[in-house]
C-alpha cells in the first residue's frame, strides 16, 4: 500500500531519472573512510602528492625547534588545535561541544569589531585578533575557555510530531586579556566536511554568477548573492566560495588561511603571526625568518583537499527516494542547493575539468534568518547570510563521524532539525516541510540520506 | 608541594596507580604532556579526560622520540608532567637519565606482561599503556579471486606467488620497521631471516611511509604487505575488506607512559596516567580509529567482536622475543635493509627471478649438477655481510639510525658490505644462469 502511495506520488511529481554521480569524479565506499578516498584516475605521482598531503593533513604540528623533523615546527604561539584532522574528523565535520563541561575542540570562535569597510573584511578584535585561540605553546598563555551552553525547544510538526531544537550560547572564559567588550561579534563555526572540494573550485566563475539573483527578479523569494573577498595571491578581491561565508577566494587560500588562524603556521600567502600588540608574550614567542609552512607543504595540502573524492550515492532508484528527490525540488530546496553544476578547465588537477557533478549547492550567500545569524558581517555576507553547503556525502555522515551534527555551529542533531533551522530565503521551504504529510517527510530525508 | 614518595604511598581503591583521580584534593588546573601519537588518539583522551577531571587542562606537546629525549634533559624538563608514546627505545634510557618518578601499580589489574613478554620496567619507572602486534595485512578477495591462499608464516613471503603483490616497508624510512624486521629475524634466524627478506623483497613494492604500507592493500595496490597491526586492524575496523594475519612467531611490543621527575603538576600527572590505564581509558584503544590493545586484561570484556586478546593468544608458537636485545639493532637494520635491498632492489628482483627460473626448469627436468648450482646461487643471493654473532657488536655503531655519530666507520663498513653483497650476488646470478638449461 505504502509502495503504491509512494509510486503514485513519484507519477504526480514527474520524477525524471535520478541524479547519478560522475563515476569519474565518486568513489563506491559507506563505512568510516567514505571521506578519506582519493579522486579515481590519478596518476602515480598525484597519488604520491595525494598521500603526502593526507600526512601533512593528519600531522600533528610541533613546537620548534626540532631537530628531527624541521619541517614540522612552528605550532602557535597560539592556535585553536595542532593538526587539520583535529577538527575536520576523518575529513568530515567537527563536532562541538556537549556542555559547560567540555570545551571546544574541532569548533572555532570567529571575533570581530564593528566599524570596517562596507564589503571589506571584519575587522579584528583588537586585543584578541580575529579567531579566539584557547591555546598556547609552553610560556604563552591561551586566550582563554571557550564553551557552549545548549538550551532547548519543541517545534511541532503539523502533523502534531515533536521535534527537539537546541540552540547555543557561547560563554568565553579564563580570558587571558580581560574582557572582550560589549562591542565584539562572534560566530561559532564547526569544521565542515572537505569532500569534493577541487571539484567545487573547478566550477567557472560565470557559471556561479550566473546562479546569484540578488535582487530577486524571479520573484521566488530566493536571492543569493555572491561573496567578493580579497584574493591574498593575486592582490584583488575575488568571487568568495568557500568557508561558511564564502570569505576565501581559492582552495589554498582556505588552506593557508586554516594553517595561520587555527594552528598558527604562516606561509607566504600570510607571513605574519597573529599576535596583537597587548598579547606581548606571544610576540616574544614568535621567532624566525621565513614560512612555517613552506610553499611544497601548502601545496601538497591544497593538492590533497583538491583530490578527496565524493562518495557515490545509495539507493538512487529506491521509489522512496526518488520521491524525496522529486519534492526536494518542488518545495524549493533545490534553489540553493543547486543540484548540477559542471566544472570548468582545471589546470592544476585536469581530472576535474569538464565534469557534471552533484553537489547540491550554489556557493552563494543566502538570508537564512534570524535564527541562524551570527550577526557578524564578512566581507559581502551579512550577518543573517550564510554560503549554501554541499549537501553531497549528507547521508554518510553518521557513518564517518562519532557523533553526527549539522548546520555551521553543530546545534542541528538530524537532517530534519537542520531545516527546520531555515528561515529567511529558506523559510518557504522549511515551512513546507512541516506541513508535509510523515511519508512525504520520510521520502525526503531518505533522498537527503542518499546523498 | 608535598614530597612525592607520601603521595605514592597512599592506597587508594579504584585507582591504578597507588594514587590518582578521585583523590579528593583538586587537581592542579593543568598537566602537560609529551607524546608522538597521531592526533586521532590523542584527541579522544584529551575530551575524555578533561571531561572526567573538569578543571584541569591537558596541554600536549607533539614530539617524535629524539626531540623529546632533548627536551626531557632540559633543567625542567620543558615543564613537562608526563611523557607518553610508543618508542621502546626511549623509555629505558631516558629512567637511567633519572628522567622519571616511580610509579606504583597494581599488578592485579596491570600485569605488565602481555605474551609472555614483559611490557613494563622492572625497576616501576614507567608503565605499559598499549601494545601493538606485528604481522601481515591481505586482501583475502584479491587472493581468493587468483585462487592463492593467505600467507600464514614469515617464511611465506619468499613464495614466488606473491609476485607484484607484496608491499615491504623500507626499514630506514618507517619508524615501526625496525622492531617488525627484528622479529622476523629473531623468529626466522639472522642469516636465514635476510635470506628470506631478500627473496621476499625482490618482487615487492618498497614504501616509505608507515601508513602507505597498509594502504596500499586497502588501495589494491598490493595484496599482501608486513605491519604493525594497528593500521590493519584499524583499517578494517572502517570497513576495508582487508585481513590481518599474525604469523605464529611474532611479538607484541609496548607504547608507555611515565611522570617526569620535575613533573609541575604532579597530581594531575598522576591522574592523567590513572586515567590512561583505568578501565574507560583502555576501553578507548578500542575505538576503531585508534585499534591499539590494551594491557589491562579485564577491559578485553569489552572488546569488539573479532579483537584477539594478547594476553590468551592460541595459535602462537611457543617463542619469546628478546625485546631487549632487538631495541639495539633497529639502526643496524636499517643499514642492512639498505644495502642490501633498497639500493639493489633491480639487482635483486634480476636475481632471484633467475634462480626461480632455474628452480622451475629443474623441477620440470631434475639435474643433479644444475641442483648443486642452484642450491649455491640461492645460498650467496641470501648473503648477509654482518654474522649473526657479529650483531650485537657492531649494533651500537648504528643505533642512532638518524644521528651522524661514528660516521667514518660506519661508511668503512657500509663500503665493506656493498663490496661483499655485490660479489655475492654476482656470484649467485652468474651460477643461476648456468643452471638454466640451454636452449
Amino acid at each position: 500500500m505504502m509502495r503504491r502511495a509512494v509510486l503514485l506520488a513519484a507519477a504526480l511529481l514527474g520524477i525524471s531519472a535520478p541524479l547519478r554521480a560522475d563515476e569519474a569524479v565518486t568513489v563506491p565506499i559507506q563505512g568510516r573512510d567514505a571521506f578519506s578516498r582519493p579522486l579515481p584516475g590519478l596518476d602515480p605521482a598525484q597519488r604520491a602528492a595525494f598521500h603526502a598531503g593526507r600526512s601533512l593533513f593528519q600531522q600533528v604540528w610541533t613546537v620548534g625547534p626540532s631537530e628531527v623533523r624541521p619541517d614540522l615546527d612552528g605550532l602557535g604561539p597560539l592556535s585553536n588545535r595542532q593538526s587539520c584532522i583535529a577538527c575536520h574528523v576523518k575529513n568530515g565535520r567537527g563536532e562541538p561541544p556537549e556542555g559547560e563541561g567540555d570545551v571546544l575542540r574541532s569548533t572555532l570562535v570567529r571575533l570581530s569589531v564593528p566599524g570596517g569597510k562596507p564589503g571589506g573584511a571584519p575587522p579584528p578584535h583588537p586585543v584578541y585578533g580575529d579567531q579566539f585561540n584557547p591555546d598556547g605553546i609552553p610560556g604563552v598563555p591561551g586566550e582563554g575557555r571557550a564553551t557552549l551552553i545548549w538550551s532547548e525547544r519543541v517545534e511541532r510538526l503539523a502533523d502534531g510530531t515533536p521535534v527537539a531544537l537546541r540552540q547555543p550560547e557561547l560563554r568565553l572564559s579564563d580570558l587571558a586579556h580581560g574582557p572582550l567588550g560589549s562591542e565584539v561579534m562572534t560566530s561559532v563555526r564547526m569544521a565542515p566536511p572537505i569532500i569534493g572540494l577541487g571539484l567545487l573550485e573547478a566550477v567557472s566563475e560565470s557559471d556561479l554568477l550566473a546562479l546569484a539573483d540578488p535582487d530577486d527578479r524571479d520573484g521566488d523569494g530566493v536571492r543569493g548573492r555572491a561573496n567578493l573577498v580579497w584574493d591574498a595571491a593575486r592582490g584583488a578581491f575575488a568571487l568568495g566560495r568557500f568557508g561558511l561565508k564564502a570569505n576565501q577566494p581559492s582552495l589554498r587560500q582556505q588552506n593557508a588561511g586554516a594553517f595561520d588562524g587555527d594552528l598558527g603556521l604562516t606561509s607566504t600567502l600570510f607571513p605574519r603571526h597573529g599576535c596583537t600588540a597587548a598579547q606581548t608574550a606571544c610576540l616574544a614567542a614568535v621567532a624566525g625568518v621565513g614560512p612555517e609552512l613552506d610553499d611544497e607543504q601548502l601545496d601538497l595540502v591544497t593538492l590533497y583537499t583538491r583530490a578527496l573524492a565524493v562518495p557515490e550515492r545509495r539507493d538512487v532508484d529506491d521509489p522512496l527516494v526518488r520521491v524525496g528527490e522529486g519534492l526536494f525540488a518542488a518545495i524549493g530546496c533545490a534553489a540553493c542547493h543547486t543540484p548540477t553544476l559542471r566544472t570548468g578547465p582545471s589546470p592544476s588537477l585536469p581530472q576535474l575539468a569538464g565534469r557534471t557533478i552533484h553537489p547540491y549547492t550554489d556557493l552563494l550567500l543566502h538570508d537564512m534568518g534570524e535564527g541562524l545569524a551570527d550577526g557578524r558581517p564578512d566581507f559581502q555576507a551579512t550577518g543573517r547570510q550564510w554560503r549554501t553547503p554541499p549537501l553531497w556525502g549528507l547521508g554518510l555522515t553518521a557513518a564517518v563521524a562519532d557523533r553526527a551534527t549539522y548546520l555551521h555551529d553543530g546545534r542541528a542533531r538530524s537532517p530534519l532539525e537542520a531545516i527546520l533551522w531555515h528561515g529567511g530565503e529558506a523559510e518557504t521551504a522549511r515551512e513546507a516541510v512541516r506541513r508535509m504529510p510523515s511519508l512525504n517527510r520520510k521520502a525526503l530525508l531518505a533522498f537527503l540520506d542518499s546523498l | 608541594m608535598r614530597p612525592i614518595s607520601c603521595r605514592i604511598a597512599a592506597p587508594l581503591l579504584g585507582s591504578v596507580l597507588m594514587l590518582g583521580s578521585g583523590t579528593g584534593w583538586a587537581l592542579e588546573d593543568r598537566v602537560v604532556v609529551m607524546t608522538s601519537y597521531p592526533d586521532e588518539l590523542v584527541q579522544r583522551y584529551e575530551q575524555a579526560f578533561e571531561r572526567a577531571n573538569p578543571g584541569t587542562d591537558l596541554q600536549i606537546l607533539w614530539k617524535p622520540s629524539r626531540d623529546a629525549a632533548v627536551e626531557l634533559a632540559k633543567p625542567d624538563q620543558g615543564g613537562i608532567d608526563v611523557y607518553w608514546t610508543p618508542s621502546l627505545g626511549s623509555f629505558p634510557r631516558m629512567r637511567d637519565a633519572g628522567a622519571f618518578r616511580p610509579l606504583a601499580v597494581d599488578r592485579a589489574v596491570l600485569p605488565g606482561v602481555v605474551d609472555g613478554q614483559f611490557v613494563s620496567d622492572r625497576q616501576g619507572f614507567f608503565e605499559a599503556f598499549e601494545v601493538a602486534g606485528y604481522g601481515l595485512i591481505v586482501n583475502p578477495a584479491a587472493l581468493a579471486r587468483d585462487g592463492l591462499p593467505q600467507p600464514a608464516t614469515w617464511r611465506d613471503l619468499a613464495a614466488t606467488r606473491w609476485r607484484g603483490r607484496l608491499a615491504l616497508p623500507i626499514a630506514g624510512q618507517v619508524g615501526f620497521s625496525g622492531a617488525l624486521y627484528d622479529i622476523l629475524l629473531q623468529a626466522e634466524g639472522w642469516e636465514a631471516g635476510w635470506a628470506l627478506l631478500g627473496e621476499a623483497a625482490a618482487d615487492a613494492t618498497l614504501i616509505g611511509s608507515g601508513g602507505q604500507v597498509s594502504e596500499s592493500v586497502v588501495n589494491g595496490e598490493a595484496d599482501v604487505a608486513v605491519t604493525v597491526d594497528f593500521f590493519a586492524r584499524s583499517a578494517i575496523a572502517n570497513g576495508h575488506p582487508v585481513a590481518l594475519v599474525y604469523p605464529p612467531r611474532t611479538a607484541f611490543l609496548p607504547a608507555q607512559v611515565a611522570i617526569t621527575r620535575g613533573a609541575l603538576h604532579p597530581d594531575a600527572a598522576r591522574a592523567f596516567v590513572d586515567f590512561v590505564l583505568s578501565a574507560p581509558g583502555q576501553a578507548l584503544l578500542f575505538h576503531p580509529d585508534i585499534r591499539r590493545y590494551p594491557v589491562r586484561p579485564a577491559v578485553y570484556a569489552q572488546a569488539p567482536a573479532g579483537t584477539i586478546n594478547p594476553f590468551q593468544r592460541t595459535g602462537a608458537e611457543s617463542y619469546t622475543y628478546d625485546m631487549e636485545a632487538g631495541l639495539g639493532r633497529h639502526g643496524l637494520i636499517a643499514s642492512l635493509f639498505e644495502k642490501l635491498i633498497a639500493e639493489r632492489h633491480d639487482r635483486l628482483k634480476a636475481l632471484w627471478g633467475a634462480i626461480h627460473a632455474a628452480e622451475a626448469a629443474l623441477a620440470a627436468k631434475p639435474d643433479p649438477e644444475r641442483a648443486v648450482l642452484v642450491a649455491r646461487a640461492r645460498l650467496l643471493a641470501g648473503f648477509v655481510p654482518v654474522a649473526g654473532g657479529d650483531v650485537d657488536r657492531l649494533a651500537p655503531t648504528f643505533q642512532e639510525r638518524r644521528s651522524n655519530r661514528n660516521p667514518e666507520e660506519r661508511a668503512a663498513l657500509q663500503k665493506d658490505w656493498s663490496a661483499r653483497v655485490d660479489a655475492a650476488q654476482a656470484e649467485a646470478l652468474d651460477l643461476a644462469r648456468r643452471a638454466l638449461p640451454t636452449p
